[in-house]
Formats: C-alpha cells, sequence, structure tokens
C-alpha cells in the first residue's frame, strides 16, 4: 500500500521540477512511510511513496520494466503468485527462470501490463490504482480497481500536460495547481455524502470512477472510460428473467467456499495481518474465517464508545473470546472526536456529513502502534447482501403501493435501535415515511437519504446558490425558486449518470446500484476507509469486495439476501450460524455511527468550532449564511439538536468550514508548497541528460 | 379581547415560534401559514414528528397517547393549538 503521484508534460523538452517530485512525496509520507522512489524522464516525473507489504526489501518503485516501460502501483493484487507461475516465474524467487527482479505484486502486475496491455485488467483479484508511463509512445495511463477502494486523483494542466495524485493534496504540493472550492462537488456530499467521481471538493481536480481508466498521450486524452462495471443482478423485469435463467442461482455452500478464500488470499502479507471488529455479522464472519485460515493468534481492533447508544463492545469481546483472538478496544468519547475532527477532514479531503471517520481514524492509528500495519474488515456485505435498513425501508415502501395493511405493520419492526420505540412513532410518522418519494422514480430508494441530507443546503448563501442553479454543467432542473432547483438538479446529475442495465433491475437491485456507486465508492471507502487508514498507514482489505464474492451475491435470489420477515442479510446469516455464536449470528443491524453534535458544544469543546462557525468566519469561506447557521447553533447549545438532519448540518458546515481553512485558507497554500521533507529516496531513476535544478 | 382568546393568541405564537425555531429555519423557502400542512410542505419528516409531540408533551404538561400522534392533531399550527388547547 502506498502513495503515488506524478506529471507528464505535453512538451518532451520541459522539464519536471525534481523539487515539486519531492514535494508531492511529502504530501504523501502517510500513506507510505517506510520510504519513496521517484524516476524523472524526459518531460515525465512519477513519484512512490511504500509501505511495505510484500517483499520489504525488494519491492521499491518507481520500478522499471523489461520493455522500458515505468510503473507506480499503490495497492495489492493478491493472486500474485498464480498469476506470477503464469508469466513463468515459477520459482517464487528474484532471479528466477522468468527472471524476475522481486517477489513483489508489482513486478507480476507490470509484466502483465507489459504483455497484455490493458486487457490484463480483468486478471487481477485486488484493489489497486496505478500510473503507468510508456515513454516511447509518451503514454499515460491511469487505474483504478473496480470498487474504488484505492483512490487517484487527476488534474488537466495548462500546458497540456497531467498531473495524478492518490491524494489531492500532493497535486497541490507539486506547485501545478491551487486548491479551490468546486461548488458542485461540494454539492454532492450534501446530497449523498461523498463528491461522485469524476467531481472532487476541488475545482480543476478529478478522480478516477471506481473501474475507470485513463490514457493520456503525447499532450492529449485519448481514452477515459470504465473497464468494469457493476452487473447487481439479473434483473426483475423479462430480459432480467431469462438471464436468471441463465446464470444458476449459487448452490448452497458456494458462498462459504468462495469467501473463505477471499479471505485465504487477503492474509497474504509479508508482514503480520489483524482485522477490525464491529461486533456486527460482517466484521465477526471475516474475523471468524481469518483465524482459521491463519497459522498465528489473530488480532483483532474494536471501537468502542463512551456513550451507550453506539457501543458495540459486549458483541465484540462475545465473538473475540469465542475466536480466541488477541483483542484491542480503543475507547472514544465526545473530546476524542472534537480532538481528530480537524485531522480526518484533512485526510478526507472533502467536507463530511457524519463524523464517523474520525473513530477509525483513532483505531487505524492505534493498530499501527499495536505493529500491525494490514487489516481485514467486513466493508462491502452491506452493500452485496442488502443489510442496511434502506434496503428494507425500500422493500416496505415499495410493498405499501400493493398491500398497505401489511406495509405499515412491517414498519412498525423497522429501526429497534431508535431512541423512540415503534409504539411511540404514531401514525403520522407512517405517512412521511411512506410519502418520501414517487415509486416511478428511478431514485426511489434514495429519495429519504437525498432529501435528508439536502437540509444543509439550506444553509447555503443566496450566492452560492444562484451559483449551483445557473451551473450549465448540470441537467436542466425544470422550474421552481432557485434552492428547488439546486436540489432538483443533484438528483437530475445523479440519475443522469446510471447505467443502460439500470431499468432492468428490480426496485431493491437498484438501491443496491445506488449504493455501491454513492456511498460505498464516494463515501464509506474513501472519507471513512482509505483516507483514515492511510493517515496512519494502515492498509484495509475487503474480503467481500472480492469481485468474485460479488458476482456470486449478485447471482443470489432476492429472498436469500432480504429475506422473509425483513431479516437482512439471508445467506451471509447462515453462514455466520456455522461460525459464530448465536447471539452475534442472529442480532439485527446496527448502523455504524459516532455522535454528531455532543463533541462540539459544551464545556468540554474545543475554542476552534466556535469560532470557525462564527459570522465573519462563515463570511470568509461563502458558502453558508450566518444569520441561519446562529439559528442551528442556538439549538446545538441548547442540547436540541438531537435529530439526523441537524447533526448532519452540522457536521457538515463544521467540516466545510475546517477543510476549506486547512487547503483554500490564507496560508493554506503556502503550506502546501511546504510539504514534509520526505528524507533520502530509496529509488532515483534519473534517465540520461536529467540533472537536478 | 378576552381572556380566553388572549391565550388562545398566547398559545399560537409559542407554538409558531417553536416550530419555526426547531424546524422552518431549516426550510428557507417555506412561508408556513397557520393552516398549511407541514408534511406537505416537507417542513417536519418522521423524526421530526417525534420531537414535535415530546416538545408538546414535556412543554404543557400534555400526555400523549401513540394514536393520537396524527396529522388531525400535530398536522399543522392550527392543528396543534386545537389540541393543546382543549388537552391541557
Amino acid at each position: 500500500m502506498c502513495g503515488i503521484a506524478g506529471i507528464v508534460r505535453a512538451d518532451p523538452a520541459a522539464p519536471v521540477d525534481a523539487d515539486a517530485l519531492r514535494r508531492m512525496a511529502g504530501a504523501l509520507a502517510h500513506r507510505g512511510p517506510d520510504g519513496w522512489g521517484y524516476a524523472r524522464e524526459a518531460g515525465a516525473g512519477l513519484v512512490s511513496t511504500r509501505l511495505a507489504i510484500f517483499d520489504v526489501p525488494g519491492g521499491w518503485q518507481p520500478m522499471r520494466g523489461g520493455r522500458g516501460t515505468l510503473l507506480v502501483y499503490n495497492g495489492e493484487v493478491y493472486d500474485h503468485p498464480e498469476l506470477r507461475r503464469e508469466l513463468g516465474g515459477l520459482r517464487d524467487a528474484p532471479g528466477g527462470a522468468a527472471g524476475f527482479a522481486t517477489t513483489s505484486d508489482t513486478e507480476v502486475v507490470h509484466r502483465l501490463l507489459e504483455r497484455d496491455g490493458l486487457a490484463a485488467l480483468d486478471r487481477l483479484d485486488g484493489q489497486f490504482a496505478f500510473a503507468w508511463w510508456e515513454p516511447a509512445a509518451r503514454r499515460l495511463t491511469l487505474v483504478r480497481d473496480r470498487f474504488g477502494v484505492r483512490p487517484l486523483h487527476w488534474a488537466a494542466l495548462p500546458d497540456g500536460g497531467i498531473a495524478f495524485a492518490s491524494e489531492a493534496s500532493a497535486l497541490f504540493a507539486s506547485g501545478e495547481l491551487r486548491a479551490e472550492p468546486d461548488l458542485a462537488g461540494i454539492d454532492d456530499v450534501f446530497t449523498t455524502w461523498g463528491p461522485r467521481a469524476p467531481r472532487s471538493a476541488f475545482r480543476g481536480v478529478a478522480q478516477l470512477p471506481p473501474g475507470g481508466l485513463l490514457v493520456w498521450e503525447d499532450g492529449a486524452l485519448v481514452a477515459r472510460r470504465t473497464w468494469w462495471e457493476p452487473d447487481v443482478g439479473p434483473g426483475a423485469g423479462d430480459a432480467g428473467a431469462e438471464a436468471a435463467a441463465g446464470a444458476a442461482a449459487p448452490a448452497p455452500g458456494e458462498l462459504d467456499e468462495l469467501l473463505a478464500d477471499a479471505v485465504r488470499l487477503r492474509l497474504r502479507a509479508d508482514v503480520p495481518v489483524g482485522t477490525y471488529l464491529s461486533g456486527g455479522l460482517d466484521s465477526s464472519l471475516i474475523a471468524a474465517l481469518a483465524q482459521r485460515a491463519s497459522d498465528h493468534e489473530l488480532r483483532t481492533f474494536s471501537v468502542a464508545f463512551h456513550d451507550a447508544r453506539y457501543d458495540e463492545r459486549a458483541y465484540q469481546r462475545q465473538v473475540a473470546q469465542a475466536l480466541g483472538t488477541r483483542h484491542h478496544v480503543v475507547e472514544v468519547g465526545p473530546r476524542e472526536i472534537a480532538d481528530g475532527f480537524r485531522a480526518a477532514v484533512a485526510h478526507a479531503e472533502t467536507p463530511l456529513v457524519r463524523t464517523a471517520p474520525v473513530p477509525l481514524m483513532l483505531l487505524a492509528r492505534a493498530t499501527r502502534a499495536h505493529g500491525i500495519t494490514v487489516v481485514a474488515t467486513g466493508e462491502g456485505a452491506d452493500e452485496l447482501f442488502w443489510g442496511y435498513d434502506l434496503f428494507k425501508e425500500t422493500a416496505v415502501r415499495e410493498l405499501h403501493g400493493r398491500d398497505p395493511a401489511r406495509a405499515e405493520a412491517l414498519l412498525d419492526t423497522l429501526y429497534p435501535y431508535l431512541d423512540v420505540p415503534a409504539a411511540r412513532r404514531g401514525p403520522a410518522w407512517a405517512r412521511s415515511f411512506f410519502e418520501a418519494g414517487p415509486a416511478g422514480d428511478p431514485l426511489f430508494s434514495h429519495q429519504p437519504r437525498i432529501a435528508a441530507t439536502g437540509v444543509v443546503k439550506a444553509f447555503y448563501r443566496p450566492e452560492v446558490v444562484a451559483a449551483l442553479a445557473a451551473d450549465g454543467s448540470a441537467p436542466a432542473a425544470g422550474a421552481g425558486t432557485p434552492r428547488e432547483r439546486v436540489a432538483a438538479a443533484a438528483a437530475e446529475r445523479l440519475r443522469a449518470d446510471l447505467p443502460p442495465a439500470f431499468a432492468r433491475w428490480s426496485a431493491l437491485e437498484r438501491a443496491a446500484y445506488l449504493e455501491l456507486t454513492t456511498l460505498l465508492a464516494p463515501n464509506l471507502l474513501a472519507a471513512q476507509g482509505d483516507r483514515v487508514a492511510m493517515a496512519h498507514g494502515v492498509e484495509g482489505r475487503f474480503p467481500f469486495l472480492d469481485h468474485r464474492v460479488f458476482a456470486l451475491a449478485a447471482r443470489l435470489p432476492p429472498e436469500r439476501k432480504l429475506g422473509p420477515g425483513l431479516r437482512e442479510k439471508a445467506e451471509l446469516r447462515a453462514l455466520a450460524g456455522r461460525l459464530l455464536p448465536a447471539a452475534v449470528a442472529q442480532r439485527t443491524k446496527q448502523p455504524y455511527r459516532a455522535p454528531e453534535v455532543a463533541p462540539f458544544f459544551g464545556a468540554h469543546a474545543p475554542g476552534w468550532v466556535e469560532e470557525r462557525l462564527e459570522a465573519r468566519a462563515l463570511d470568509a469561506v461563502g458558502i453558508f449564511e450566518p444569520a441561519r447557521v446562529a439559528g442551528l447553533l442556538r439549538r446545538c447549545r441548547a442540547g436540541k439538536a438531537t435529530g439526523f438532519r441537524e447533526g448532519m448540518a452540522l457536521v457538515g458546515i463544521l467540516s466545510t468550514q475546517v477543510w476549506h481553512e486547512r487547503f483554500c485558507g490564507a496560508g493554506a497554500h503556502a503550506a502546501a508548497a511546504r510539504a514534509a521533507e520526505p528524507g533520502e529516496p530509496r529509488v532515483a531513476l534519473d534517465a540520461e541528460g536529467i540533472t537536478n535544478r | 379581547m378576552g381572556e380566553t382568546e388572549q391565550v388562545a393568541t398566547g398559545l399560537r405564537a409559542e407554538l409558531r415560534a417553536y416550530v419555526e425555531e426547531a424546524f422552518l429555519y431549516l426550510h428557507p423557502d417555506v412561508e408556513l401559514r397557520d393552516e398549511d400542512r407541514f408534511l406537505e410542505l416537507g417542513v417536519i419528516d418522521s423524526l421530526g414528528f417525534v420531537e414535535l409531540v415530546e416538545e408538546v408533551q414535556a412543554r404543557y404538561g400534555i400526555a400523549v397517547d401513540a394514536l393520537e400522534i396524527t396529522e388531525e392533531h400535530f398536522g399543522s399550527i392550527d392543528a396543534l393549538v386545537a389540541f393543546v388547547a382543549r388537552r391541557r
């Protein structure tokens, strides 16, 4: 796991500044704390910072291939030993018959690329982002893994060149561009919780989409496309029924075997591996399978909350004891969340609507302090096997059109973890729930979330609303007030990006696709995943996001995902019943959340919170309206802002203020140019004629 | 203005102030009239109703049964005023 970056000029005679590469490496040092390297050629420079996992002494980058191409690579391809054998490297050692110089996966990927070109991508089982430079053609190819586990940003440079980096900070550190807010990217955060690729929160900085690739050749972008897209199911329509008949449902036991294999592959590393344990079904299952596949004592790591409403430590302990793991717990209270918030926002590089990434950043810090740099987690299971409440809500709302009485009875069984029991909600709750969005809308499943999150937009200043409403890139959003048009445009942007297959999917399959593409990649794997783990040089691995597991889940009949009586993840639960304590296997899902308002108010709250939210600071950033924010603050200070919406509004506004100060504020640009000094490079490939300047 | 009317006016002003402070500030485009339905305008959602009911119980010392949490009683300023005036 690593950080990568680089600059390529349109003019091959134009130099790439060695200091710029060094600053980019400095900005990515947290992703690769074990060392860095660079390569410089005519009009091109590549950088790698390395977290050593495979071939610790040998696998340094940039790597030069047999055909003279260069690769910087972030991530893991888990089937690299099998691919290596196919490439002729029968002996897993440097200097073997096929002349491999290292035992790293990087070299295997590089050889495959040099042999097969982009056809090699389908062979890769893993999570990766890389940049491949072919000097003869002056061709740069950027690639990102199927689900978007590893990040990759890029920016077109004014001279026709291109810069890329794992994190946007490295682009700013290069001195090639300055950080400025992108209102549409920020508006994405307040629609579905994260900027959706290709947008980022920064103007002029694009994200490569999950499963995406880009080819730049001699001054021009010659390809931008996806090499993989999620097909979430056989579909409910006629065409779907035929497809379903063609692809037989998985046999009982098929998942057991495949998931065990996905876990086994993800334990491959030349360093010790642990797992995160939330106490829920998914991470417990991964821990159980990891314990079985591992020949040494497994280490498990958990977040526990002071506030009992969020805390799952009893379940965590139960699983750890049942499996006999060496268990570590990080205690998180309001103070830890407030103290860690700014760092989490800085690593996320985007405004947030939840504080949930903060505890995970603290967990990564503790994990690293215990000497573990690789952790397997349960991420992805809720999207593949329909675990989230959103799937139940969608099912119940859809049922309401056909059988209102049964749907209303089922509604009472939802949200057992809410402070307010079903018996206290009343008919008005039901009506509001069932009227959350029209049944024919492709975004049917997500309209409640879009509406709830959109509350942050109520705080936009009029000029921000006007700018967003006038944004020519947004599809026509119809009539209404500017604020209504902004809300409609965000949903319309999303509808416009839906794939043709969407039409044949069922409501729940559509929900799964939207979860994968609007929440998992832009938020859970990013701000709440890669970024906060890599903040402390910890690599997350996700067995459920093995593309073979995904394909199997897509073939499962719906009732083996959302079972009778709205029992979520039926197929996984059956497997868990064979591996885990009954209390854990049968437990209803509890969403992972962290306190949102309480950490920032009261006697223990840090002084910067009120400073960032006062009128002068809001005016300086220019996104939110001070008078309206003052109303929210009154509610927060009085302890009245207890709902989801106000929690999101506070976190959205505060994180935007913090984010802006960190990246776009006075002094931020100069700070970017003074990125951390990365020390002496482990690799320095200077082509002939390139001199340091 | 008679005493009863004065009380009702005071109650109406109190409830409107509360609804504005707790919910309307999140909906800058909405101009809420006393007869407007909260749900239809999207001013209050399902969780908002829970807060509204709790506030009415705490502020006026009324015990509200779950089956009473209907739009008829909580769905607009007019509905709230009538319900509270009748029950407190």
